[in-house]
């Protein structure tokens, strides 16, 4: 069984043979799209779209992508998380979604301030985490289904929050018998933090301050994964749950530990978009799940890494923010839009795995 | 190519009868299958070099060689795996090309793999998975389906109920299972894949009964197996490969095991088992009272020392499993003591044992031993990473390396390199990737399961000779199912029956047919377990 395997090259194969096998020669093409082609699809999209509009490789245009990419990034860390120890969060999305609502009507309807709310919904997400980690640990139901459940309790506990309302400065306070007007605000400080910019100069507009949070999850995350102990624990119980458990590795609690950081970041990640957005609309945080999980399966294919990785995440959230960007800039009207984007990701997801497996296969 | 002529198709659809009347055609068809020149090359790499075999009809060759030697590409090529390959393959002097499995199944050719699991449907009955793919209409008839099923069976002289869902069925009925599938596929050469290695010593002759069964009925079988004296009870013929070459090539009238481990090493093996102990044992390390786990263990007693092997022997299972995975908390247990160095310990999870010093060596080597994903390295610092880390967990990759780097070196790991990924290993080395994890921390109890199960004579040389050295400081105890191979490692032996340890044997008395007679309950128990009776009774 192992025999062929075996002689499979390394990645360090200096010594091939003078005359490559047809199949070999086949093998170098698909290995280079393997590792490269998530990279020149997002240079492909770039080119075509500065072709359609010379503003798009504006640095200020470039950081507006970021931004808009920003959240989802963050949303799709966490999922590549839950991934890594081959689980599996569909629950991100009514989380940031809850996490929107619950910020705001505490500033709004319950006058908190606003750190205070912030502190209380971080909080609030910690432990939807650990009830999808009791779920899917404890009771046993396989995590696919858990988080499902959890998607709707988290959307369901985001109506029940303002019995359906959105939340807004002056609304009527839901929760009162008579027609009172709430007196709370989203200040501007929180406002600050999915809108603000730092270091602009002159023509530069400055970075936005999401996509500075946003690549400081993403390095902090890539360290945590690639060059920690924890990290490392996380990636042996989802190469293998069983061989873990039997090498002494705390399977339970590391599971434990990436359902909560998931939910973590789905709530940071509502944060920044519900001082983006100013208001706490309902649901606004529903579309972040497919486009999170699409980029977590994407960066299976970037650099040919074969496995859930920050890194290919980040470029796989880019790609689909560029996408999105793009689409809208060329004023593409809306209602194409989901096509489109169905399309460009079953045609790159056909590439992580078709390509991928059959380039394991030998 | 050899297939049932077209109207023999058209005429069973009509009818809707078994097409045994068909298949019996083409196994007397007596044909040979004749490869010539056979060869496979990955870049850099030669798996299989102008390798010549022929298949005859009743005939059984056996094939032999080391981890890595060519036997499994072999087998690949000759089930279509390959969409290229060299040389030419003739079935009656008609080319053949195996460039897909269904070529390969066209042309008869079928293999039974180790891993039986991977091709049953496990929620399916016995019956559905025996005619997968054969169903004559649309619409099936439940009746006619198990009738034919129950015919099939019948063939290779198999009692089963069709009516059986396969994930019920033990491993060894799951094993007929696939090899009534192929017969009943029109098989006239069936590739057996090391089909003995979790089968008991009576599934093994049931296996036999079969493969002489399928003999007479002219079908050519190419048997490949690890243990030569499986090999010269059923071979007509032995093929020795080595490095991808035929380097020998006999009849079994000439069989010597000398002869053949020469040619599957190319050098001679004078002794297999290293040295026993010397000096009598050390303090008692390991210390079980009445380890009980229902149906599975029965008040289970013994102790082992420091600097002494001690065996396990006992069929398939007897319960060392079970034994060694309580003993590491992979299992819980209803009730028993452990103690170790004398203080009574709370085994409750692997985590526990390992902060223990009890390390395992599991039985199922790719599943639960090692990520096969995953370099060496990593494998190798996975349970002691906290020693690899300098602040905020952060992991100290430079000392990390070193002692990936010397436990390779110290195991003769080949490769050598530790950034080489698992999957790439042969059986053995992976089997060293396994045991080498452990070594970063104290040992004081290595317990090994079945851990030459699949390997070659030279990895199992090493890993007895690495067994003995991890003696030295912990008590080391080695369970499996091979008798002659407990004999040979362990300074003493229990044996288990049926969750039970039924007799203790020290060097003085270790005898095959003694053991083997405890082992399969043929002799009354040398220790009783009164007292546990009565707590099993409780439970």
């Amino acid at each position: 069984m192992a025999d062929v395997s075996q002689l499979q090259p390394t990645q360090t194969n200096t010594n091939l043979p003078p005359t490559l096998p047809p199949g070999a020669r086949r093998s170098v093409i698909v290995e280079f799209i393997v590792r490269y082609g998530m990279l020149v699809a997002i240079a492909l999209l770039m080119v075509f779209f500065s072709t359609q509009n010379e503003r798009f490789l504006e640095i200020n245009n470039l950081f507006l992508i970021a931004r808009a990419a920003s959240i989802l990034t963050i949303v799709a860390i966490g999922v590549t998380l839950s991934v890594t120890v081959d689980g599996f969060d569909v629950s991100v999305g009514a989380v940031t979604g809850l996490s929107v609502l619950l910020s705001t009507s505490l500033m709004v309807i319950w006058n908190v301030d606003w750190g205070v709310a912030i502190l209380i919904t971080l909080g609030a997400g910690l432990i939807v985490g650990l009830i999808n980690a009791f779920f899917i640990i404890k009771l046993r139901i396989p995590d696919l289904l858990a988080t499902l459940g959890m998607l709707y309790l988290a959307q369901g506990f985001q109506l029940m929050l303002t019995q359906g309302e959105a939340v807004f400065r002056g609304m009527y306070n839901p929760w009162s018998p008579e027609r009172v007007q709430t007196t709370g605000e989203i200040t501007v400080a929180f406002k600050q933090i999915g809108q603000g910019f730092v270091g602009a100069t002159g023509e530069f507009n400055g970075i936005p301050i999401p996509v500075i949070l946003m690549l400081f999850i993403a390095i902090s995350a890539h360290i945590f994964l690639q060059y920690t102990r924890w990290g490392r624990m996380f990636y042996a119980v989802g190469g293998n749950r069983e061989a873990a458990r039997l090498s002494g590795i705390p399977v339970n609690r590391v599971r434990m530990f990436a359902y909560m950081l998931s939910a973590l970041l789905a709530t940071i990640a509502g944060i920044v978009l519900a001082s983006r957005i100013g208001t706490g609309a309902i649901r606004s945080g529903d579309p972040y799940l497919l486009d999170a999980v699409a980029a977590t399966f994407f960066g299976f294919a970037v650099l040919g890494a074969r496995r859930p990785n920050v890194f290919g995440t980040v470029i796989g959230a880019l790609f689909v923010g560029i996408l999105l960007n793009g689409l809208t800039q060329m004023d593409v009207q809306w209602f194409f839009q989901d096509f489109i984007k169905g399309f460009v990701l079953i045609a790159s997801l056909a590439m992580s795995f078709f390509l991928v497996k059959r380039n394991q296969g030998g | 190519m050899h297939r049932s002529p077209p109207h023999a198709k058209v005429v069973r659809r009509q009818l809707n009868i078994t097409p045994i009347v068909y298949r019996y055609q083409g196994n007397l068809l007596q044909s040979t299958l004749q490869a010539v020149g056979l060869g496979k090359r990955f870049p850099g790499v030669v798996a299989l070099d102008d390798v010549t075999i022929t298949l005859q009809p009743g005939h059984v060759l056996a094939l032999v060689g080391a981890n890595g030697a060519g036997k499994s590409t072999l087998i690949k090529i000759l089930t279509g795996y390959y969409d290229h390959y060299d040389g030419t393959i003739e079935i009656d002097g008609r080319h053949v090309a195996l460039h897909d499995p269904s070529a390969a199944r066209r042309a008869g050719i079928q293999a039974v793999y180790q891993e039986v699991d991977t091709v049953l449907i496990p929620y399916l009955t016995v019956s559905e998975n025996l005619l997968l793919g054969q169903y004559a209409h649309a619409l099936v008839s439940w009746r006619a389906l198990h009738a034919q099923a129950q015919a099939e069976l019948a063939r290779v002289g198999l009692q089963l109920d069709g009516h059986r869902r396969v994930e019920d069925l033990v491993l060894h009925e799951k094993q007929m299972l696939v090899i009534a599938r192929a017969v009943s596929q029109d098989v006239r050469y069936l590739i057996f894949d090391e089909p003995t290695t979790s089968l008991s010593l009576h599934e093994v002759e049931r296996l036999f009964d079969i493969i002489r069964t399928l003999k007479a009925q002219g079908v050519g079988i190419v048997y490949i197996s690890h243990r030569l004296m499986e090999v010269a009870a059923i071979a007509d013929d032995i093929m020795v490969l080595r490095n991808g070459r035929k380097v020998a090539h006999f009849p079994v009238a000439d069989f010597d095991v000398g002869r053949i481990s020469e040619a599957m090493l190319g050098t001679a093996i004078t002794n297999v088992y290293p040295p026993k102990r010397e000096q009598a044992p050390g303090e008692v390390i390991l210390k079980v009272e009445h380890l009980t786990r229902a149906r599975k263990l029965h008040g289970v007693s013994f102790s082992a020392r420091q600097g002494e092997i001690v065996g396990v022997a006992g069929l398939v299972g007897a319960g060392k499993t079970e034994l060694l995975r309580a003993l590491f908390g992979a299992d819980p247990v209803d009730h028993g003591k452990i103690y170790l160095d004398g203080k009574m310990v709370k085994i409750t999870s692997p985590q526990r044992a390992v902060t223990h010093g009890i390390f395992l060596i599991p039985e199922e080597r790719r599943a639960q031993g090692v990520l096969v994903d995953e370099k060496m390295r990593k494998n190798i610092s996975l349970p002691f990473l906290g020693q690899f880390t300098w602040a905020f967990d952060l992991l100290h990759r430079r000392r990390e390396d070193i002692h990936a780097t010397a436990t390779v070196e110290m195991l003769a790991v080949t490769p050598n390199d530790p950034e080489v990924e698992v999957r790439n290993l042969s059986g053995g080395n992976q089997q060293k990737v396994v045991i080498g994890k452990w070594l970063a921390g104290n040992a004081r109890v290595m317990l090994f399961d079945e851990a030459t199960q699949g390997i070659d004579v030279k990895a199992k040389q090493d890993v007895y000779r690495i067994v003995r050295d991890l003696a030295q400081k912990a008590a080391v105890i080695y369970a499996s199912s091979d008798i002659d191979e407990v004999i040979g490692v362990a300074d003493r032996i229990i044996v288990m029956h049926d969750g039970r340890i039924v007799a203790e044997l020290d060097s003085a008395q270790f005898d095959r047919n003694l053991i083997l007679e405890y082992a399969t309950g043929s002799r009354t128990p040398m220790i009783q377990t009164v007292e546990d009776t009565k707590h099993a009774e409780k439970n």
